[in-house]
């Protein structure tokens, strides 16, 4: 406290001693459109096998992009020659609505109970068997669904290669995604809000079901869409627990119980010698992409109205 | 409708004894003593870090969601340490308002946040509620400005009048104190005005503590106010000596260096 010359400024050194280095002026300019440069760059490489699949798709499979296409089961020899692909279209209905049933209650609720009730050291044991879950490749899931549920040599569950098998284990994949999503989303809703509703003597569950989840909305269907589209692309998963179905399923269990799926549709049609099947691959893939995009408008929509909603309740 | 517990000898509402607060290792709050009395409005001030609005918050255990916290001492409110194994945390918090430093209104309706108080504590009664919403809303001298939009979102109204807002929903449960985090702090002079003129005027009905930074607020509506330095509570006192004449140098030092 004693020594204040040590703080004090010399004003004449202060408004003089000010070192500008010109040529660092206009090399920081340079800097700058370079890495404007690398950012277009970056987004062309990104970007051009996006753009390059649905050109593609679009190229080889536009002639049987039709309502006969989607509205029509495959037939013909090799199956699939004639007719189009509703099969698959409602067995994705099929996967995502029972894979959603699973992953939606257990996803959501372990992600509120990691960011608002869970203690510090379950949370961390929590946290990284989810990320574990995250990283498990698809085709482990798979054979997990293959011994666990669709046979009886695990646990006994026997669905067979079934829409519920499937559903299920694309379930198992959707979880974490949802856990995550869900935890940040609670953790980016301001911790004032938890307060002022604690503070009123509202208990944990009170406040989480009339403050947190209106909040947290937004994020918490952020996280759903990023599942479903996961679980959209999964073909591995389907091979040891579901397969493939050419005909409507007539179950969800069982003999008859499995349904088709349009990214098994595309991998089998893709394996066939049939230059036909080849072209239907293509236009199955570009449906499959439409699929993509309007269910990720369609959850952009839905979570805006919901806010908006929410905003008067 | 101030007190429910006419039967306590005197006028003590809230005693703090060898209050203790460890945060880790860190022992935040050191060996606090000190009382409220009951309808009285008393500050807290303080430099920032020192610990002031961790005491407020211990009045009302909304540090136990703190992790790794440990508190020492007692704390007794009505005469019953709030830190007993048997009291209901829930039905503590109903009894002790708080008011936060930013304004926190809950995303839904003006008349919904007031509302939020009764409903998480089981009244269905529509009228009820009804009645009551208009009442607290008249208290935190709201009523006026928003009786014709009380169904819009409470993130239309201004931040002076979002923190009377949250002041109406923090009396909505009849409590008898009334905790404030700086409700001032990110306030203009007018809303700043009417909410210390609302602080005076409850002492009526309520047992106030007050957090603030700025010294000229606290001595205006303080009865009582304490001085806390890096945890430990250097003084306290009367607001007219605390403010005119402070026994400790610190204190001084602290005061006069604002005016």
């Amino acid at each position: 406290m004693n020594e204040p010359d040590k703080n004090k400024i010399d004003k004449e050194d202060f408004h003089l001693n000010f070192p500008i280095n010109k040529g660092y002026i206009k090399r920081r300019k340079i800097y700058n459109n370079i890495a404007f440069i690398l950012a277009v760059v970056a987004f062309i490489i990104g970007g051009f096998p996006v753009f390059h699949i649905v050109y593609s798709a679009f190229i080889v499979g536009y002639k049987y992009l039709n309502w006969h296409f989607i509205s029509t089961l495959p037939t013909g020899f090799p199956i699939g020659a004639q007719g189009g692909i509703l099969n698959a279209i409602v067995g994705d209905l099929y996967l995502i609505v029972i894979a959603s049933c699973l992953a939606l209650p257990l996803g959501i609720g372990s992600g509120f109970y990691l960011s608002l009730f869970g203690k510090k050291g379950i949370n961390s044991i929590i946290r990284l068997l989810n990320e574990l879950m995250v990283g498990i490749p698809s085709v482990v899931w798979g054979v997990m669904g293959f011994y666990v549920l669709s046979t009886n040599a695990g646990l006994g569950f026997h669905f067979g290669f079934s829409a519920l098998a499937g559903g299920l284990t694309l379930g198992f994949i959707m979880t974490p995604i949802i856990t995550l999503l869900t935890e940040q989303a609670v953790n980016r809703i301001p911790a004032s809000y938890i307060e002022g509703a604690l503070s009123m003597g509202a208990t944990k569950w009170q406040a989480t079901k009339s403050v947190v989840v209106k909040a947290a909305m937004g994020g918490i269907f952020t996280g759903i869409l990023l599942g479903v589209l996961n679980i959209i692309g999964q073909t591995a998963p389907l091979l040891f627990t579901n397969y493939y179905n050419t005909g409507m399923p007539t179950g969800i269990t069982g003999p008859g119980g499995a349904v088709g799926d349009l990214a098994m549709l595309i991998f089998i049609y893709i394996h066939e010698p049939s230059r036909i099947l080849h072209y239907k691959a293509e236009a199955a893939s570009f449906v499959l992409l439409f699929f993509v995009f309007a269910l990720d408008i369609g959850m952009r929509l839905i979570t805006r109205l919901t806010v908006k909603i929410f905003e008067f309740f | 409708m101030a007190d429910n517990n006419g039967t306590i000898k005197n006028d003590i509402k809230i005693e703090v004894k060898n209050l203790n607060f460890y945060y880790g290792n860190y022992n935040l709050l050191k060996n606090i003593n000190l009382f409220f009395k009951k309808n009285s409005v008393c500050t807290i001030i303080g430099p920032s870090g020192c610990g002031k609005s961790t005491f407020l918050r211990t009045l009302n255990r909304m540090n136990d969601y703190t992790e790794d916290t440990k508190l020492t001492g007692e704390v007794l409110i009505d005469g019953k340490n709030i830190y007993n194994r048997s009291v209901d945390v829930v039905e503590l918090r109903r009894n002790i308002g708080m008011v936060f430093q930013t304004p926190n209104p809950f995303p839904k309706s003006i008349f919904d946040n007031v509302a939020f108080g009764l409903k998480i504590h089981g009244i269905k009664n529509k009228e009820f509620i009804a009645e009551r919403v208009e009442k607290c809303l008249k208290y935190a001298a709201l009523f006026d400005e928003v009786k014709d939009t009380l169904y819009k979102p409470a993130f239309s109204l201004s931040g002076g009048q979002q923190q009377r807002l949250c002041i109406a929903r923090a009396i909505a449960t009849n409590p008898s104190v009334l905790l404030m985090d700086e409700p001032t702090a990110y306030l203009d002079p007018m809303s700043t005005g009417i909410i210390l003129d609302l602080i005076t005027s409850f002492k009526k009905y309520y047992t106030v503590v007050v957090v603030s930074h700025n010294i000229q607020q606290a001595a205006r509506v303080a009865d009582y106010s304490g001085f806390f330095l890096s945890g430990e509570l250097i003084e306290f006192d009367n607001a007219g000596d605390f403010f005119t004449r402070p026994k400790d140098k610190r204190t001084e030092n602290y005061i006069t260096s604002r005016f």
